[in-house]
């Protein structure tokens, strides 16, 4: 008499309603999730900020686990000493072999029409500082951001071979998604030298099991053989071509028997990765 | 409250600390992995009288993990909101003690990666098997009811020694 009695909502409009709300809630992950959006300055603030604090943190923890490295590397000083004695002898012969190799490889490439090989790239080193929270992502995030001159797409390797490439870049610090992430949306092109030609593949999936990349489109009439090297063939636009990848470890065919199926070892130790290369353009300044 | 924060923002740098120093990859889960802002999460919610500031908090830091380390917003913040919305259900109905407190963590973190898997699932963001849930969350299980044990236990020591009253 004195109010308007609320009328509870009835149950199937609840149902419907709720249902609603999980299809936008699903629209917009599908939006937000997929696209590797720039990062707003509000997240890039804040994500610089405790990206700074997190390196001051595992500053002496760093620290230390490097002095023992260090303390290792100095026991086998002697042998790795004699080792390098006898390939001392032989870095003026190299020395002369590199000028020729390049003199070679710019003819080619004016020859080719090719814009960009390894070499026209610069190597910025970077600490991997935080490394796949939450695990679906498969992410590291390194010490190096727009501020020095990284770019989303940049390719990252380090001494064994390729890791990933950089998808969001904060000030100071960007994120690398590594290639052994289960990533269906960006396939790499990789190629295997097989003696007198090149065969062209992509690498379809990761198996965590394994441990091995999946590489398929490689045509059935041809050879590969278990040893071979995987490397970035430099199709596609974001990986450099020549890039090592894996190492080919077992061969077999599709169930069509068109392709071949070839499983490879990443190069890279991905259990263990504190320090990597960024490739920038040399003249990308 | 102010030690409520500090303990938040502890968790949330031991995170990104914690991952470096165990690196885990999608092939070898590390058993000192956990999602410690949930522990967290958990851990403070019986000192906390006023649920509205409660899931302020909650939600303010399951943003602060998109932001900072998963870039997924909103997914974290609606997680984050999700398992306080489950704590106080859980705390509703159970006593609370150091036992239900590694309970109720434990089953946060579970729900945790099982709701973020169903949703990368969904929206194709991987291809990710169930057997990787379910080593992802076994290898959670450890330093999660370390965490909630050490958590629950400063907690009580500091709101008794310092004659802290549940937060308004």
């Amino acid at each position: 008499m004195f109010g308007k009695k609320k009328k509870a909502i009835p149950k199937k409009y609840v149902a419907i309603i709720i249902v609603i709300l999980i299809i936008i809630i699903l629209v917009i992950f599908s939006f937000t999730l997929r696209n590797e959006k720039k990062l707003n300055p509000v997240e890039s603030f804040i994500r610089d900020i405790t990206i700074y604090i997190e390196k001051i943190v595992t500053y002496p923890f760093n620290y230390l686990a490097d002095k023992i490295d260090d303390y290792n590397k100095l026991k086998s000083v002697s042998k790795d000493n004699d080792i390098l004695e006898t390939s001392i002898d032989r870095i003026e012969s190299i020395e002369a072999e590199n000028i020729e190799l390049r003199r070679q490889l710019e003819k080619m490439k004016e020859e080719l029409n090719i814009e960009y090989t390894l070499s026209d790239y610069e190597y910025l080193n970077a600490t991997v500082i935080s490394r796949n929270i939450g695990y679906w992502y498969n992410i590291i995030t390194i010490d190096k951001g727009s501020y020095n001159g990284v770019e989303k797409d940049m390719v990252v390797i380090n001494s064994k071979g390729l890791i990933g490439r950089v998808i969001r870049v904060s000030t100071f610090s960007s994120d690398v998604r590594l290639i052994t992430t289960s990533d269906t949306n960006n396939k790499i092109s990789v190629h295997l030298t097989n003696g007198d030609y090149d065969l062209y593949g992509l690498i379809n999936n990761y198996d965590y099991n394994g441990n091995f990349l999946e590489i398929e489109g490689i045509s059935n009439t041809k050879d590969v053989n278990i040893g071979d090297y995987v490397y970035t063939s430099g199709l596609g636009g974001v990986f450099p071509s020549g890039i090592l990848v894996g190492i080919v470890t077992e061969i077999s065919t599709d169930s069509y028997d068109l392709a071949k199926i070839i499983k490879a070892t990443p190069s890279a130790d991905f259990t263990d990765i504190n320090y990597v290369s960024i490739l920038k353009r040399k003249d990308a300044k | 409250m102010l030690w409520v924060i500090i303990y938040l923002f502890f968790s949330f740098i031991l995170e990104g600390f914690m991952s470096n120093i165990f690196f885990s990859t999608l092939s070898d889960v590390s058993i000192f992995s956990t999602i410690y802002t949930i522990v967290a999460v958990v851990v403070i919610y019986p000192y906390f009288m006023n649920e509205k500031k409660y899931f302020l908090i909650v939600g303010f830091w399951g943003l602060l993990f998109d932001f900072v380390y998963t870039s997924t917003f909103p997914l974290n913040l609606l997680i984050f909101l999700l398992i306080g919305f489950i704590v106080k259900l859980l705390n509703n109905l159970l006593q609370s003690n150091v036992l239900t407190n590694n309970l109720i963590s434990f089953l946060c973190i579970v729900f945790y990666h099982i709701f973020s898997f169903v949703i990368l699932t969904i929206v194709e963001y991987g291809d990710y098997n169930i057997m990787l849930l379910f080593n992802i969350i076994i290898h959670s299980i450890l330093m999660t009811l370390i965490y909630a044990t050490v958590g629950y236990f400063i907690f009580k020591l500091i709101f008794s020694k310092f004659g802290l009253k549940q937060i308004k």
